[in-house]
């Protein structure tokens, strides 16, 4: 539905105006770093670039592999926390 | 851009919860993207397997997780058991108290200068004073006699100023030694000292004579264990009634009392209430603390003082001040741990003592 899009859309440029999404990205590199998940995942990573070979990799190469497994590696409670915050976001500032 | 006034909550959060779901989504793999660039551009630059091209040195250090041990594979207190030999006095000591050790055995660092001029005094002490032998159950004070201070100073081989120490003379001397923290002092007889001497004397020390032996207390002029009240009115009765540090003293500074109640009055008598101007005097006659307690049996008799002081005290008008000075001092001091009352009360009111001067 178009209004559902438009509505997405104006929520999406709120997150952007009021710079909560530049806060919500950073919030979530930082625990993602101190859980550990960047270092698992550049384990994954070395793994497929010797697989696929040094000279060879492209960036399609590991978007394709890294990110499914990053999606499912994220543990609970970020994802949790996470979820919490957007909720408090769209509570207050989407028409409730 | 007006909002759409589709509410989010109620039976559309299923709605609320797709959006959450979305955003997130996004936003992770944002993160994952972020990597995977990261990732690209270090291997095409050539360092992202910098950090593995030695795997000798990988192995040697590695982390280690067992117990008993740290990260990097030591043991905890592996050299608390050694012991090393002295270079000085060839004796085997325990490592962690070497450095103790070889501070007194060399004679070098803060505490042993301070040991051997405390020793020196006492020597110089004991071949002056008389009177020697004391009761040994009359240990109240710091004040010594000679006979217990011989039999303490075999002790000195431990850290002067551990708690353990008193504890260990309790055993060893059968002596009531009170569990104080603090060295032990030879008194110094005022009887046998020129005027002079006694003057020069309690401008360094504290000073006051302890009923038991009568004898002047050597330590410091912020010595827990006598009040500023105390020590000036030793000032006042041995060099007279007029400000010590004036070097003309007219009238009966040093004549020795022969009634005890005079020593007695000085230390022990219960004090008037104390007024402003009693501590207005005190400041300008450069005491540091002016601890108070409110004890009955303790407050030496002030108003002698005053009236003295206030003569050569050149009118300084620190009444409101000082007042409140004095009552937070007796605040501090009105618990039962003299010695740490006193150590507070000085660095508080000898700071404001230095803004105000």
């Amino acid at each position: 539905m178009s209004k559902e899009y438009q509505m997405r859309a104006a929520i999406n440029q709120k997150l952007i105006e009021m710079g909560e999404r530049e806060r919500l990205k950073e919030l979530l590199r930082a625990k993602l770093v101190e859980c550990g998940w960047k270092d698992q995942l550049k384990a994954h990573c070395k793994d497929v670039i010797r697989e696929k070979g040094l000279e060879h990799v492209t960036v399609e190469d590991l978007v394709t592999e890294v990110t499914p497994k990053g999606r499912a590696l994220v543990p609970d409670s970020v994802k949790k926390e996470l979820l919490q915050r957007i909720r408090a976001f769209l509570v207050q500032h989407a028409a409730v | 851009m007006k909002m759409e006034e589709k509410p989010l909550s109620g039976p559309d959060n299923t709605r609320l919860e797709a959006l959450m779901q979305d955003i997130y989504s996004e936003l992770v793999e944002d993160a994952c993207l972020g990597l995977c660039f990261e990732v690209h551009r270090a291997v095409k630059q050539g360092y992202f397997f910098l950090d593995e091209t030695d795997q000798d040195s990988i192995k040697e250090f590695e982390i280690v997780d067992q117990p008993g041990v740290d990260i990097f594979g030591q043991v905890f207190n592996q050299w608390k058991n050694k012991e090393c030999e002295c270079p000085n006095c060839k004796r085997l000591i325990a490592a962690s108290r070497f450095a103790p050790h070889l501070e007194k055995c060399l004679g070098m660092g803060r505490n042993s200068s301070r040991i051997a001029n405390r020793r020196l005094a006492s020597n110089n002490n004991i071949s002056k004073s008389e009177s020697d032998q004391e009761d040994n159950d009359d240990l109240n004070d710091n004040d010594w006699s000679y006979g217990a201070e011989k039999k303490c100073e075999d002790q000195k081989l431990q850290n002067q100023n551990s708690p353990r120490r008193s504890k260990s003379l309790k055993h060893k001397n059968g002596n009531f030694c009170l569990s104080q923290q603090y060295n032990y002092n030879a008194g110094i007889s005022y009887e046998s000292l020129a005027p002079n001497e006694v003057r020069s004397l309690l401008t360094t020390q504290c000073g006051v004579i302890s009923e038991h032996t009568k004898k002047m207390c050597t330590r410091s002029h912020r010595c827990p264990q006598h009040t500023d009240d105390q020590r000036r009115a030793i000032r006042l009765f041995l060099l007279g009634p007029s400000v010590p540090t004036l070097p003309d003293v007219d009238g009966d500074g040093f004549d020795v009392p022969d009634s005890q109640a005079v020593l007695s009055r000085l230390q022990w008598e219960d004090s008037p209430d104390i007024s402003p101007a009693d501590s207005a005097s005190s400041k300008a006659s450069g005491n540091h603390s002016d601890s108070r307690r409110p004890k009955k049996k303790k407050k030496p008799a002030v108003a002698a003082v005053a009236l003295s002081m206030s003569g050569g005290g050149g009118g300084v008008n620190l009444m409101g001040v000082s007042g409140a000075v004095s009552q937070s001092t007796i605040s501090l001091s009105t618990k039962k741990k003299k010695p740490k009352a006193a150590a507070a009360a000085a660095p508080s009111v000898s700071s404001i003592f230095n803004e105000l001067n």
